[in-house]
């Protein structure tokens, strides 16, 4: 037995000897194969209804699955100064109920076709998006049509909507990521109308009819709204029933106001807010610019290096070298008339000193020394293949639409894009990180107090804030 | 290990090509193909040329239930360690050849199977396969890599506990209801056998089931289906098989007679109930009834069992999750409620025996049926919405159904239940003798 056990042994290790000699290609990585083209369904747009109501169509086809998605040219940016949050609250109102059907129905009425409905309120734009089965286009038309043209604005609606947002930022609130996000955009956005977007949960007492009845009659026109309709149906039928359903939807008097320029902080600047009981805290890291001002591949290009993915500077360093993050991550958003750049990290707080600090030199670097054409070459990698990756699930095709509609950047988007990637040069994303972080960020922490007082002391200055964003008192090293 | 296979070029056995297109001309399918290589290795290919993207996912038919006692959490274990490098790719490559392309990947255990899957750009599909085989093929398992995985799970272990103070009382329902202990133990194993787990122990549970022909590998997106079925060769096809796997399913302990347990739980933030039914499937077609069963009582807001707990005029409970739940041959149905107090704890349990009363003596409308199957279409619909959806339904459903080519039937068995089959497995399953219950009180 154990003569025939070693013989056995030496068998198998010559034939594993031999197998290895055999499957030398094993050893090294495959090259990939050409690129394959980028073919991606065009938008057709057919002239205005009567009523000035853009229908858009998106051929889509694998799935017998819809998307309905009506864009508000009127976001958070256009609430009223004195109420901020109304645009939300708004759309809230307009999905929750309408004269004719209850909240249930409505709840019943959606999950009846296989569908779902989804309300985003934007800086710019308000997005209702209806998924359903595409047996039942008529059945979603018609909802949307009582929506929008005989709206619930009862006090008891109301009442109901502002209870359930409420309890929905009570908690929000406890999150600091947002938290933090919230403050960033008061202050980078301050005195401007994107300031809005951080309203607290106070904001929703202020909620009232008079505003709201306003905000719908000023914003939810047709001739300041797009349709835009993804799946298999060609663009005169789908033209042909939305005005079935929305011919009699009044257009009105619409006024853009011009935004006022954005103004970038001069001083840097770190922040914090206290969230009582949570256990991680939150960095975010932000600038502004002015949305003409950046190309938008080339400050893609810079986030994918610095904090676009888990190989990105930011994440290598914060978290997998010196072990202080969960994550550290960047992104660019361009908007209307401005643009944001924000790093966004949540780390353990008793790193919160070193991991401020190391964000802080990441974005200076990438400012001051040009990045290695190895880098930004990778980066281009990830960016270009990525793309159809992340537009492959149907909800992130028709975000992506809406997104390229509501801003209007043009119905060729999809076939540039690629070209664009490709064009960024070194020079570019130089050029780009410097118009960035050459100007001084603004630092939010958000994070339990009670953990973190002792670490706040490491650094040079700090302003607090309280939760509605009011300056509380600033902490100063050299007095302590 | 390496036996006469080596050297084997070409495809082993070619079956059917089922193709679902052709097969049932709705707009739910979409075409497949299949074949097993000559070391068992189950292949399945969709193609979809929409987008230049391409789905890989391996799956092997292991999981918790393949763990002997005081040996728990291997599966869940072997997970991790499949990205600690293989002979020729480096811990950690893995993820950042994928990352560095644009790719997304990732990775789940069941209680029976275990799965890792990658989307990539289309021309990235080599790569892949490469890595794939490789860690099917050499497995690097040390000692550091067994130490720093079992480190990185205790602490995944500790922070699930803190994230849900409820865990150990679904651990607890879990033994009551499937009884013995292949099906009842808690997948991510106990710390203590964590801890206990020894080299060998990897390397025989890798050995046994990490196989080709334990394994399942799935291929959907934009690929040419001749170049990859030349690189399938090329890199799974000397690979040994290994030992011969045929499972023996456990008879199923089916006792009608109500079991009641309380337990207190000092985590507890509030009382709550675990409730379940045994589902034995006494009639083959009771599975497609329960599945409308389901989406009447507990899919969606507007299911009778969300109004009924969680309505916005009577909100009675604070939590309420539960449904059909499949560990390989065994069906349960389950519920778990949350409740502000022992007052309301007991009105969320008469309700649930309420409402199953109520589809027990009343067939449900046409109207609620037709409702039920239509958001079960959409939900259908959403686990084929990508190629990598694709991907992993197809693994799945290899596991789960006797022949693959069966799938459309699938559907259309679900569509076709009625009124009266839905009452029918009220009746069948949902008796308070075959209700176990786990009442879970504050401390």
């Amino acid at each position: 037995m154990k003569k025939s056990g070693i013989l056995l042994g030496f068998v198998l290790w010559a034939v594993a000897l031999n197998l290895a000699g055999q499957e030398r290609f094993r050893k090294a990585q495959p090259p990939p194969e050409p690129r394959q083209e980028l073919k991606l369904p065009s938008i057709e747009t057919s002239p205005p209804l009567t009523n000035g109501l853009r229908v858009s169509v998106v051929f889509r086809d694998d799935l017998p699955m819809m998307t309905l998605q009506l864009i508000i040219q009127g976001g958070e940016s256009s609430s009223p100064d004195r109420s901020p949050g109304t645009a939300s609250f708004a759309a809230h109102v307009v999905t929750r109920s309408t004269q004719t059907r209850s909240a249930s129905d409505i709840e019943e009425f959606i999950e009846s076709i296989g569908g779902s409905l989804s309300v985003s309120t934007l800086e710019d734009f308000t997005l209702l998006t209806f998924r359903f089965l595409d047996d039942y286009l008529d059945q979603a038309l018609e909802l949307l049509g009582q929506m929008i043209l005989k709206p619930d604005f009862a006090e008891k609606a109301i009442k109901s909507v502002k209870s359930i947002l409420s309890l929905d930022y009570l908690e929000r609130e406890k999150d600091p990521e947002f938290v933090a996000y919230r403050h960033l955009i008061r202050l980078l956005f301050k005195n401007h109308p994107f300031e809005k977007m951080g309203f607290s949960r106070d904001a929703v007492k202020n909620w009232n009819q008079k505003d709201l009845l306003e905000f719908f009659d000023r914003y939810y026109r047709p001739n300041n709204a797009h349709l835009i309709l993804t799946g298999n149906i060609p663009i005169r039928m789908a033209t042909r029933k939305v005005s079935q359903f929305l011919n009699t939807w009044q257009p009105g008097e619409l006024n853009p106001k011009p935004f006022p320029p954005i103004s970038p902080p001069q001083k840097e600047k770190i922040c914090f807010i206290d969230v009582p009981l949570a256990k991680d805290c939150a960095i975010y890291l932000g600038t502004v610019f002015a949305s003409t001002d950046l190309d938008p591949s080339s400050l893609s290009v810079v986030s994918q290096v610095l904090g676009g993915t888990e190989n990105s500077r930011l994440f290598m360093n914060l978290r997998e070298s010196k072990g202080y993050a969960y994550f550290a991550f960047s992104e660019a958003a361009f908007y209307k008339s401005a643009g944001l750049f924000c790093v966004r990290a949540k780390v353990a707080p008793e790193f919160i000193y070193p991991s401020v600090q190391e964000v802080l030199k990441e974005i200076r670097k990438i400012a001051k020394e040009p990045i290695a054409a190895s880098e930004i070459d990778q980066a281009k990698s990830y960016l270009i293949g990525n793309f159809p990756i992340a537009i492959e699930r149907l909800s992130a095709f028709s975000e992506k639409i809406s997104e390229i509609m509501a801003y209007d950047r043009g119905n060729d988007y999809w076939s540039k894009y690629y070209e664009q990637i490709l064009l960024v040069s070194p020079e570019k994303v130089f050029k780009a990180a410097q118009k960035c972080f050459l100007q001084p960020p603004l630092v939010v922490i958000a994070g339990d107090k009670s953990l973190l007082a002792a670490r706040l002391n490491e650094f040079e200055s700090i302003d607090v804030y309280d939760s509605k964003g009011i300056l509380q008192y600033t902490t100063n090293k050299e007095k302590q | 290990m390496f036996d006469k296979k080596i050297g084997v070029t070409g495809l082993v056995i070619v079956l059917a090509a089922g193709s679902l297109l052709s097969q049932a001309p709705n707009k739910y399918a979409f075409p497949f193909s299949q074949y097993k290589l000559k070391n068992g290795l189950q292949v399945i290919l969709s193609e979809d040329d929409s987008l230049p993207v391409v789905s890989i996912a391996v799956a092997y038919r292991v999981g918790s239930l393949h763990e002997l006692p005081g040996k728990s959490g291997l599966a869940y274990l072997m997970e991790n360690m499949m990205f600690s490098g293989s002979a020729d790719v480096l811990p950690h490559q893995h993820f950042n050849n994928i990352n560095r392309v644009g790719g997304k990947l990732n990775a789940s255990t069941s209680e029976d199977m275990s799965i890792f899957y990658q989307t990539v750009p289309s021309n990235q599909l080599a790569l892949v396969l490469w890595m794939e085989s490789d860690r099917m093929r050499f497995l690097e398992i040390t000692e550091d890599s067994l130490a720093e995985t079992r480190k990185d799970l205790l602490d995944v272990m500790r922070q699930r506990r803190n994230d849900d103070p409820y865990l150990e009382n679904q651990f607890s329902f879990d033994q009551l209801l499937y009884m013995d202990f292949p099906y009842s133990h808690p997948l991510l194993g106990s710390e203590d056998d964590l801890r206990a787990l020894t080299l060998d122990d990897v390397k025989n549970f890798y050995a046994a089931y990490y196989v080709p022909n334990n394994a399942v590998l799935c291929i959907t997106g934009n690929f040419n289906k001749m170049k990859t079925g030349e690189l399938i060769a090329r890199y799974f096809e000397t690979i040994p098989g290994g030992k011969d796997l045929s499972v023996v399913p456990l008879a199923f302990q089916y006792t009608k007679k109500q079991v009641i347990k309380t337990e207190e739980d000092s985590l507890a933030l509030a009382p709550a109930f675990y409730m379940g039914f045994r589902l034995p499937l006494f009639a083959p077609n009771d599975i497609y009834s329960l599945t409308i069963f389901d989406y009447i009582l507990m899919r969606g807001r507007s299911s009778r069992m969300m109004r009924r707990l969680l309505g916005p005029d009577n909100k009675i409970a604070r939590r309420l999750g539960g449904g059909i739940e499949k560990r390989r041959d065994r069906f349960a149905y389950k519920f778990f409620v949350v409740a502000n107090n022992l007052y309301w704890i007991n009105q969320c349990q008469n309700a649930v025996f309420s409402e199953l009363d109520k589809l027990k003596t009343a067939f449900p409308s046409d109207a609620e049926l037709n409702k039920a199957k239509n958001m079960f279409r959409r939900d259908y619909l959403d686990r084929i919405a990508t190629t990598l959806d694709k991907a992993i339904f197809l693994c799945e459903e290899y596991f789960s159904l006797r022949n693959l080519d069966d799938l459309p039937l699938e559907l259309e068995k679900t569509m076709k239940v009625t009124n009266t089959d839905v009452v029918t497995v009220a009746h069948r399953y949902f008796t308070t003798d075959n209700s176990v219950i786990l009442n879970v009180r504050t401390k």
